[in-house]
């Protein structure tokens, strides 16, 4: 069943086309990987379908709903409720402790729990981090924090963008397993990512070339190497 | 998630809530301690202003009660005014509201040898002090009988001096004989003493051929009602002075009232330290002692000034013209106690003495439309600055609040975190601002008008509820700034 469907969209800046005339179709539990040279388009796309932006032309059909037409109240909403994002740079408030960051999300959402965000960063392995400052954590840490919370809320698709760049193979490979598994439970993952590893544990790869779908690899041996 | 207990629940997102806000002040303190610091301040200003504001009038009030009188008291057209009578009609106002009331009474004294006039007033020193503390004395007032003060102006015209004497010759009015002057003629004894807290208690006795006791007149006005006041009512203690002669022995001749032996006292006193006296017929002439000079750069200077009981004495009558009250109150109080006197009293009007209690009341109402310019122009620093500083915040803060939006904080969200933060820091601004201004009041009180003033309870909260309105109200716009953030934008750069 389809969860997210982009028809001819383009985002347009001045006389660059950011996204040129993109069509893609994403599956309710599909785990897609997004590549692409620098400038290709990858964030813009991640924004609009994180409903951060809208496109100049085109339809976004996400569970049905076209967000290219909701208000910004309305787009909130739905980013709140369906939606765990994990951006480029990663990013955290800064006076909030590790815990207190994932609670924040919680707290927009739902209801803070602090049990249920200790026990997400003890899945990112920072359990006995989760009383520092982002000041306190290192680069990988705080990416980590940011997985964390991007699944607290049990979203139904999860946008990350470029989120093993800053860490070291270990670290890697706990977000790639959290990923498999969070696949499992039937989230839908749009990854973006320069590193074919990580691509490689997706079930597809889409390429984008100066703002086209410059071609699609279905991934034949997925599910095998985990 | 959603069928969890909502009691619980509510409470912990508030406790969320709080906890963001708090450690966003105490985790950004430079920035906490800034914006802090300008409400702070600003409300240190404020309360200090506004407890000035209340207390001014106060203040203004005993300041320009020192200028001089602002009642007078005269007698009803007809009728004939005694120190008896004016502290009567004085019974409608709160004596504590009462500085001072100075009696006078005015009559033409002539001194032969020089072929001059003057005016002499016959008034109670201790009074004059408190209701025209602009007299100045060179030498000292008169203590005891036939002393006199002596205005500036005569002193030079006849040369004298402290200690100098002066002989005076009044002369009275030429009446026609009726029979109640008749009985109203014939020596009497008349005199005053300190009676309970240094208060005058008159007594005037009608006496015979022999210098017996025919009939007697206390006035103890000035006492304790329920206690000294007692000896003009009760008949058995004057009886007892009927057909005796001066001097009496307190416990001998005349017995002490019960619960009231000051007054009984200063009676006896009184009466032993009179003088005899009658309504004159022919010219009666009396030397006197000047013990002071008096300065007041005003007519005071061609004045006489001697005790009533002198005045009596040398004029046989005992009665005031006028007399001056220096009564601390508000303009509207005044005016009600001024027609409270009219009506109560037989006797006494009242009139409000306009220049003073008018120009009072302006300089009031210029001073506190300053104050009330200066507290306006604050808040509107106050607010610039506080708006600043938040402005600053936001712009500080633009990554934290896009991810914030981005994670799905609504508008809503973003302006009730934004002004949950200003009005904490409203709340501590104010409690600092209530000390602190009580402080800068009670130091400009002290500096300026020499009186301390004492802590309004309703400044706290008043303080706090203004400083934190002033907060919310600088953090309308940059809160507005805020919700415009756009969270792609914010997220994408850097
Ligand atoms: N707000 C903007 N205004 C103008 N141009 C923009 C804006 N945002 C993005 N672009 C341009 O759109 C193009 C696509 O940018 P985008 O951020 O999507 O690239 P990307 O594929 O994510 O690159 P990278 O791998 O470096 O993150 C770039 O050429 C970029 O300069
Ligand atoms: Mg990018």
């Amino acid at each position: 069943m389809s969860l997210l469907e982009l028809k001819s969209v383009s985002k347009i800046y001045g006389d660059l086309k950011a996204l040129d005339n993109v069509s893609l179709h994403v599956d309710e539990g599909e785990w897609v990987a997004i590549m692409g040279p620098s400038g290709s388009g990858k964030s813009t796309m991640m924004n609009i379908i994180g409903c951060m932006d809208k496109p100049t032309k085109g339809e976004v059909l996400l569970d049905g709903v076209d967000i290219s037409k909701e208000s910004s109240r309305h787009l909130t909403d739905i980013r709140r409720d369906k939606i765990g994002l994990i951006f480029q740079q990663f990013h955290m408030v800064p006076h909030l402790t590790a815990v207190e960051n994932i609670m924040v999300s919680q707290y927009y959402h739902s209801l803070p729990d602090e049990e249920e965000a200790l026990e997400a960063l003890g899945r990112v392995g920072l359990r006995d981090r989760a009383r520092h400052l982002p000041s306190q954590l290192s680069g990988g840490e705080q990416q980590r924090v940011c997985v964390a919370r991007a699944l607290i809320n049990h979203p139904e698709l999860i946008l990350a963008d470029e989120p093993t760049g800053n860490l070291d193979e270990a670290n890697e490979n706990i977000v790639l397993d959290l990923f498999a598994q969070l696949h499992k439970e039937g989230t839908t993952l749009i990854v973006v990512t320069h590193d074919q590893e990580v691509a490689a544990a997706a079930q597809r790869t889409i390429v984008l070339e100066h703002g086209r779908v410059a071609r699609e690899v279905i991934n034949e041996d997925f599910g095998k190497t985990l | 998630m959603a069928n969890r207990s909502t009691q619980k629940h509510t409470m912990t997102k508030r406790k969320m809530f709080l906890r963001m806000i708090t450690s966003s002040l105490l985790r950004r303190r430079s920035r906490m301690i800034i914006a802090l610091f300008s409400i702070g301040i600003g409300a240190t200003i404020l309360a200090g202003l506004v407890t000035i504001y209340i207390d001014v009038p106060r203040q203004m009030g005993a300041q320009f009660r020192s200028y001089g009188a602002n009642v007078l008291i005269l007698p009803k057209d007809g009728q004939t005014l005694t120190t008896k009578a004016l502290n009567e009609s004085l019974s409608s106002v709160p004596p504590e509201e009462i500085v001072g009331s100075a009696p006078y009474r005015y009559v033409r004294l002539d001194m032969m040898t020089r072929q001059q006039s003057f005016t002499a007033a016959g008034t109670d020193f201790n009074q004059i002090i408190r209701t025209s503390p602009y007299f100045s004395v060179e030498g000292s007032y008169p203590a005891s009988i036939r002393e006199i003060l002596v205005g500036k102006e005569i002193a030079e015209t006849i040369g004298l001096k402290t200690g100098s004497s002066i002989e005076l010759t009044y002369q009275p009015p030429i009446r026609e004989e009726t029979d109640e002057d008749a009985a109203a003629s014939g020596d009497f004894l008349s005199g005053s003493a300190e009676g309970f807290n240094g208060a005058l208690v008159y007594v005037t006795a009608a006496i015979d051929d022999q210098a017996k006791i025919t009939s007697i007149a206390i006035d103890a006005t000035t006492q304790t009602p329920q206690y000294g006041g007692q000896v003009m009512e009760n008949e058995d203690f004057e009886a007892q002075f009927i057909g005796k002669s001066v001097p009496l022995t307190l416990g001998e001749d005349v017995d002490a009232l019960t619960g009231a032996t000051i007054t009984s006292t200063a009676v006896v006193t009184a009466l032993n330290q009179a003088r005899r006296t009658s309504v004159p017929t022919q010219p009666r002439s009396v030397t006197y002692t000047v013990t002071g000079i008096l300065t007041t750069g005003g007519e005071e200077e061609g004045y006489v000034f001697m005790s009533l009981d002198d005045m009596i004495a040398i004029t046989g009558e005992n009665k005031i013209d006028v007399a001056e009250l220096s009564i601390s109150a508000s303009a509207d109080k005044l005016s009600s106690y001024v027609e409270q006197i009219e009506e109560n009293s037989p006797v006494a009007k009242a009139r409000l003495v306009k220049r003073v209690a008018r120009s009072e009341a302006a300089v009031l109402s210029k001073l506190q439309a300053l104050v009330f310019l200066v507290t306006a122009v604050v808040l509107l620093l106050t607010m610039i600055c506080v708006s600043t500083t938040m402005m600053a915040v936001v712009s500080e803060r633009r990554r934290e609040i896009g991810l914030r939006k981005a994670l799905g904080a609504s508008d809503e969200s973003i302006r009730a975190e934004f002004m949950g933060e200003a009005l904490f820091l409203g709340l501590l601004g104010g409690i600092m601002g209530a000390i602190l201004g009580f402080a800068f009041a009670q130091v400009v009180s002290v500096n300026v008008f020499g009186s301390s003033i004492s802590f309004q309870p309703l400044l706290l909260p008043a303080a706090i509820l203004v400083s934190m309105a002033v907060a919310a109200a600088s953090c309308l716009l940059p809160i507005k700034r805020a919700i415009a953030i756009d969270p792609a934008l914010v997220l994408k750069g850097e």
